[in-house]
C-alpha cells in the first residue's frame, strides 16, 4: 500500500483535473470510477465526513477505483496516505489525484495560455513537413498495394533494349612522331599519339605524354609518360635522364638521387618495374626480352 | 600628379603623367602605377597602347613586371618587344623563371637574363648554382650578373640609384647592363676567380 501511494508522490499538477464552483466533501460516481472531493474544509474534517459516508454503505463501493480531488496543487503526502488507507479499508483503490478551486483555475489559465502559443514554421520546415507527408502517403499507398515500401531494383535483370542508340564511331588517330626543337619549360606539355622526339631540354614542371616512345636529345628533368595507352614495351631515351617522374604504361618511378655522370640512358619496364640502364648497355634489355 | 590608370581612362595626357628625373633633364621619366587601383583597372589592350605612345617619345620603355604569371604579368608583357628576366640563382626561383620564360616564348619575345644576388663565395664552394648553370637550365642569353652586396641594399634603402654613384664599386655592373641593352658587346665581370673582391679591395686601397 505504501508503495502504491509513493507512486502518487509525484508532481500533482500533472494529474490535475479541474473543477469549478465551491466544493464540499463529495463522493460521486463518474465515468469509470468514483470521484472523492475533499475541498472547502480542513482535510481532517473532510476525511472524517468521508469515513462517515463510506461507513453508511460499507460494501457498496468495494472493488471500485477512485480519484481524489483536492483544492491544493500539492497535497500533503501524509494526507494522501491516510486517504488511501481509508479507501482501502472499504475496498476502493486510489487511482489518481486531481485538483479544484482557485488552484485549478490558475492551472487552467496557464494551460490556456500555453495552447494559445502559435507554432510558426519556417518555409524550409514547412516544405520538409510537406515532403514527409508526401513520403508517408507514398509509402502507405505502396503498402496498400502490397509492394515493399522501399523499391528494390533487380540488378540481375538486364535492361530492356531501348530505341537504337546512335552508333559512336571511334576514329583512331594514326600514330605519328612529334618532333619538337627547343626547350620545354615548366608548365608546358606535349601530348602525342605516337612517339615524341625533343631536341632540347625538358625542364622540371614540363610534361611529355606519348603513346609510344619518348626521345629527348638533351636533359630530361620534367615528367615523361611513354606508352600512355598501355604499351609496356615503350621506352624513354635521354642524353641526361634526371626526371621528376617517369611513367611507362602503368608503372611509375620517381628518382630523386642526383647522378653526377650524364651519359645517355634508357628507361624501360622489366618485371613490372621501371629500370634505367646506360644507353651503351641497352642491348641487354633486348637480350632479356628474348629470353 | 597623374598615374597610369588616369592615362588609360583618358583623364590626362601621357606627357602630363610622366614624372621627369631632374638629374637627367628630359632623358628619364617615370609613369607611376596607381596606388589606389589594382591591376584589373587596366586591360592588356589599354596598357599596350600606353606603351606604344611612350615608345614614340623614348628610346627605351622599361616595364616593371610583377612576379608570377597572373593578370599583372599579362598586362606588363602586352605591347613590349623584348623581355628581361631577373632571377636569383636558387632552384625554386629558377623554376618560376623557367615558367615565365615559357610564357614569354609563347609570345615570341626575345629574352635576356639577369642573375641577381649571386654570391661568388657560395658558388665557389658549390653551395649555389653558378651563372653557367642558370644559363644552361634556362637556356637564355645572359644580360648581366649582379652580386649580392651590402652596398646595393644600403643604396636601395636610401632610394638612390647606385649607377649614379661612380664611387660605388658595383656602379659599373649596372652601367655594363645598360650598354649591353644598347647593343654593345661588353665583357662580363668574372666572379669565378677567387681574388675578384680581394683585388677590387686592393685596388681601392691602393687608389
Amino acid at each position: 500500500m505504501q508503495g502504491r501511494l509513493a507512486h502518487f508522490a509525484q508532481p500533482w499538477a500533472l494529474h490535475a483535473r479541474t473543477f469549478r464552483g465551491s466544493q464540499m466533501t463529495q463522493l460521486r460516481g463518474k465515468g469509470t470510477g468514483l470521484e472523492v472531493v475533499l475541498a472547502g474544509q480542513p482535510f481532517d474534517e473532510a476525511l472524517a465526513e468521508l469515513a462517515d459516508r463510506l461507513g453508511q454503505r460499507p460494501q457498496f463501493y468495494r472493488g471500485s477505483e477512485a480519484t481524489a480531488v483536492f483544492d491544493v496543487a500539492e497535497p500533503d503526502p501524509e494526507d494522501v496516505a491516510r486517504l488511501g488507507l481509508l479507501l482501502d479499508e472499504h475496498g476502493i483503490a486510489l487511482r489518481g489525484l486531481a485538483v479544484c478551486g482557485p488552484v485549478a483555475d490558475a492551472l487552467e489559465a496557464r494551460r490556456e495560455k500555453r495552447a494559445k502559443r502559435e507554432v510558426t514554421l519556417s518555409d524550409s520546415a514547412r516544405s520538409l513537413v510537406a515532403d514527409f507527408a508526401g513520403a508517408r502517403s507514398d509509402i502507405a499507398q505502396r503498402r496498400r498495394k502490397g509492394e515493399p515500401s522501399v523499391p528494390r531494383v533487380d540488378f540481375r535483370r538486364k535492361p530492356e533494349p531501348t530505341a537504337e542508340a546512335p552508333a559512336l564511331r571511334v576514329v583512331e588517330a594514326a600514330p605519328q612522331t612529334l618532333y619538337h626543337q627547343g626547350t620545354l619549360r615548366g608548365g608546358q606539355s606535349l601530348h602525342q599519339v605516337g612517339s615524341i622526339v625533343i631536341v632540347g631540354d625538358v625542364n622540371p614542371g614540363a610534361e611529355l605524354v606519348a603513346s609510344g616512345d619518348i626521345v629527348v636529345f638533351g636533359r630530361l628533368a620534367g615528367t615523361a609518360h611513354a606508352g600512355a595507352q598501355g604499351d609496356a614495351a615503350a621506352r624513354i631515351y635521354a642524353l641526361d635522364l634526371c626526371p621528376t617522374q617517369l611513367r611507362i604504361a602503368t608503372c611509375i618511378a620517381a628518382d630523386s638521387t642526383q647522378r653526377g655522370n650524364s651519359e645517355p640512358e634508357v628507361a624501360a619496364v622489366r618485371e613490372n618495374r621501371i629500370v634505367i640502364v646506360s644507353y651503351r648497355q641497352a642491348h641487354t634489355l633486348e637480350e632479356e626480352a628474348v629470353r | 600628379m597623374f598615374d597610369l590608370v588616369e592615362v588609360v581612362e583618358g583623364r590626362c595626357q601621357l606627357r602630363q603623367a610622366l614624372i621627369k628625373d631632374k638629374r637627367f633633364g628630359d632623358c628619364l621619366s617615370i609613369l607611376p602605377a596607381a596606388q589606389t587601383r589594382d591591376k584589373d583597372a587596366v586591360t592588356p589592350e589599354q596598357f599596350s597602347s600606353v606603351v606604344a605612345q611612350a615608345a614614340e617619345q623614348c628610346d627605351f620603355v622599361l616595364v616593371d613586371c610583377p612576379a608570377g604569371i597572373e593578370g599583372g604579368f599579362r598586362n606588363a608583357i602586352a605591347g613590349v618587344g623584348e623581355a628581361i628576366v631577373v632571377t636569383t640563382p636558387e632552384v625554386s626561383a629558377i623554376r618560376d623563371a623557367d615558367r615565365v620564360i615559357g610564357k614569354l616564348v609563347e609570345r615570341a619575345l626575345p629574352i635576356r637574363l639577369i642573375i641577381n644576388r649571386l654570391r661568388p663565395e657560395m658558388v665557389r664552394t658549390q653551395d649555389m648554382l653558378s651563372v653557367d648553370d642558370v644559363c644552361e637550365i634556362l637556356s637564355a642569353e645572359l644580360l648581366g650578373v649582379i652580386p649580392d652586396d651590402e652596398e646595393i641594399i644600403d643604396m636601395t634603402n636610401r632610394g638612390e640609384p647606385i649607377a649614379l654613384n661612380p664611387s660605388m664599386r658595383l656602379a659599373t655592373i649596372y652601367d655594363k647592363i645598360a650598354r649591353r641593352l644598347e647593343g654593345e658587346l661588353v665583357p662580363f665581370t668574372s666572379f669565378d676567380s677567387p681574388g675578384f673582391f680581394g683585388r677590387l679591395f686592393g685596388a681601392l686601397k691602393a687608389g
